[in-house]
């Protein structure tokens, strides 16, 4: 399914979930599974992170797969949930939360028989509930409309609702019954519907109303619609709101088949929107635009309420156990060049806003900020910057054997050098200032 | 102090970059709007609302982002180069240099013909789509080769207008070519 600005709930998505799995159960095989039980959530966020990253970099021809029809790959997709997942320290606690309750009551299951698993599930569910939350902020920023994860668990529901309908009727010879029930009428020869049906906005919803309804009886469970839960009871009574939905989806599907590149201004990072914004925060400074104050009310979308989409079966984090490979990452060595820290001194431009803002803090502990923000390579980073193995920055580990501090120190100096980033004056305006003066 | 073109990559990051537990969009697109092209200043909660909400930024870069991109100038010609490969047999395929169009020489029963073809992906393409343009491509001495309307897939078709054969003809003419609206 696509839908504007998602890119998380296309068929790839399988192999994004269970290449995480593997690669953060491997990160957890170099550091220790008990530093999840911790208080210090944030160190042990960033240990994660820092251990993940490069496994999933070097997950070969299976992160090189499409992850999406937008041309993400596996592990470009699974990177950029890292990332998220970064900052988004709440979701990691809830992680840390699931673990520490699992650990109170049987021990430090991890290490036992089948234990591998119960770790995989666990960052299956703390995946499975950020693709919604980061894809339903994806929308938000494409389309301007409210949307919450549930909204997009909801969307995905009748996608797949659909495709079922879909291969019922194509088949609607071997299935007369189940397809009756859905049209509401016995089936005597190819029913007309089967062959109007070609995208998911031709759906109607009284048949995905009626096919939820008629699981029970012919799969032995209840359909989506139907089950005791309330996730979607907003959409049980509502048929044009499901219809709206469907639609929805068949019309984006269709444009995005022809020509969608929504998604690439995503990642164009230093876009000229950047002037825009300090003009318009310039503008609103010296304006007087009289109140009140146009802010949007938080809309009460009913699809919001209620539980996040259910989590991976426990199966499939055993199965996905069976597939995995051992990444192998290539040895890390723990010093640079010896001239490593002059030479990128000598490189970097002392009078850019950046340096002159963190000054008071080590080059080590500089660079340790582009590392985060910008990841390991860009293209504006200095050549003698990219010190590091195949051509990128240094790791946080060479850094602070450059810096002579533990790594934890070193974590905390960067986050402080970034705070500090992040309080001071909006840069667009200093050069405005120089130029009125000059 | 300079803002370098690193300095502006690391500024970005870090007013879109934050995650806010319950984020929301806070200002509707008509104010962005309004603010982004200059008609009402935002006030000062809304300004305040823009800078603290992620979520709402990201939407006002992706406006100024199309707005920008719909205020570019629009497409006044496009020209490309005879290959140096293409020179001696013969060629099917040329491309302009920025990438828009493409002229395939094709062979139906012995007639040669020229079809023109607008990249639906190129920056640009969807205008030119819209308005159906006129176009004419004309070789290196200004010679017209093919002249027409483009149709709803963003191509022209028409029958190759020279005696010699299109390598042949391009290289003794220049060796480019140019794809221009008409007027």
């Amino acid at each position: 399914m696509r839908l504007p600005g998602t890119r998380y709930q296309e068929h790839g998505w399988e192999q994004v979930r269970k290449l995480l799995g593997q690669c953060s159960l491997q990160a957890f095989g170099h550091l220790d599974a008990a530093l999840l039980l911790g208080a210090e959530c944030e160190q042990s966020l960033a240990a994660y992170v820092e251990g993940v990253a490069p496994l999933l970099q070097a997950a070969g021809a299976r992160g090189q797969e499409a992850g999406n029809s937008y041309g993400d790959s596996v592990a470009e997709l699974a990177l950029t949930l890292v990332f998220e997942l970064q900052a988004r320290p709440a979701d990691w606690r809830a992680l840390c939360a699931a673990v520490a309750t699992e650990h109170a009551r049987v021990g430090a299951f991890w290490s036992r028989p089948g234990g591998e698993a119960q770790l995989r599930k666990k960052f299956n569910d703390l995946y499975a509930v950020l693709r919604d939350k980061v894809d339903s902020d994806n929308y938000q920023v494409a389309c301007g409309r409210a949307c919450s994860p549930n909204r997009i668990y909801a969307y995905r529901m009748l996608d797949t609702a659909y495709h079922e309908l879909a291969r019922l009727f194509a088949a609607w010879h071997q299935h007369l019954e189940e397809v009756g029930a859905v049209l509401g009428r016995s089936i005597l020869a190819l029913p007309i519907e089967a062959r109007q049906l070609r995208s998911i906005a031709d759906c109607r919803p009284e048949w995905i109303l009626r096919w939820s309804e008629s699981q029970a009886r012919f799969a032995g469970a209840p359909g989506p619609l139907h089950t005791r839960s309330k996730r979607f009871a907003a959409l049980k009574d509502n048929p044009a709101r499901i219809g709206a939905m469907l639609r929805e989806i068949g019309d984006y599907e269709q444009l995005s088949a022809n020509a969608d590149r929504d998604w690439l201004q995503d990642r164009e990072d230093a876009g000229a929107w950047l002037d825009d914004y300090w003009r318009v925060l310039g503008e609103s400074e010296s304006g007087v635009t009289p109140g009140p104050d146009q802010i949007l009310e938080a809309q009460q979308d009913q699809l919001a309420a209620g539980e996040p989409a259910p989590p991976v079966a426990p199966e499939a984090a055993a199965a996905d156990a069976a597939e995995a490979t051992q990444l192998l990452l290539a040895p890390q060595q723990l010093s640079v060049a010896p001239d490593y820290l002059s030479a990128a001194a000598a490189a970097e431009d002392r009078a850019s806003w950046a340096a002159q803002q963190m000054a008071d803090h080590s080059l080590p502990v500089r660079l340790a900020v582009y590392l985060k923000l910008l990841g390991p390579f860009d293209d504006s980073y200095p050549s003698e910057w990219l010190g590091g193995a195949s051509g990128e920055l240094p790791t946080m580990q060479q850094l602070a054997v450059l810096d002579g501090v533990s790594l934890p120190t070193l974590r905390k100096r960067r986050d402080a050098a970034i705070a500090h980033l992040n309080a001071a004056p909006a840069p667009g305006a200093a050069t405005e200032e120089k130029r009125q003066w000059a | 102090m300079g803002m370098t073109q690193l300095d502006r990559k690391l500024h970005a990051r870090l007013l879109l970059g934050g995650r806010i537990e319950g984020d929301r969009l806070l200002l509707g697109d008509a104010i962005l709007a309004a603010a982004l092209d200059g008609s009402r200043a935002l006030t000062a909660g809304e300004r305040a609302a823009l800078q603290a909400s992620p979520l709402t930024l990201r939407r006002f870069r992706q406006l100024a982002a199309a707005r920008r991109q719909n205020a570019a100038p629009a497409w006044s010609g496009s020209h490309g180069l005879l290959r140096a490969a293409d020179s001696g047999g013969g060629f099917a395929l040329l491309e302009t240099d920025d990438g828009m169009w493409r002229l395939h020489v094709v062979d139906s029963g012995g007639k040669l013909g020229v079809i023109l073809q607008l990249d639906p992906q190129a920056p640009g393409a969807a205008q030119i789509l819209d308005r159906r343009v006129d176009v004419v491509v004309r070789d290196g001495a200004g010679a017209i080769v093919l002249k027409g309307c483009l149709d709803a897939d963003g191509e022209c078709e028409g029958p190759w207008p020279f005696a010699a054969a299109p390598a042949a003809h391009f290289q003794q003419h220049g060796a480019r070519f140019d794809v221009t609206p008409i007027a």
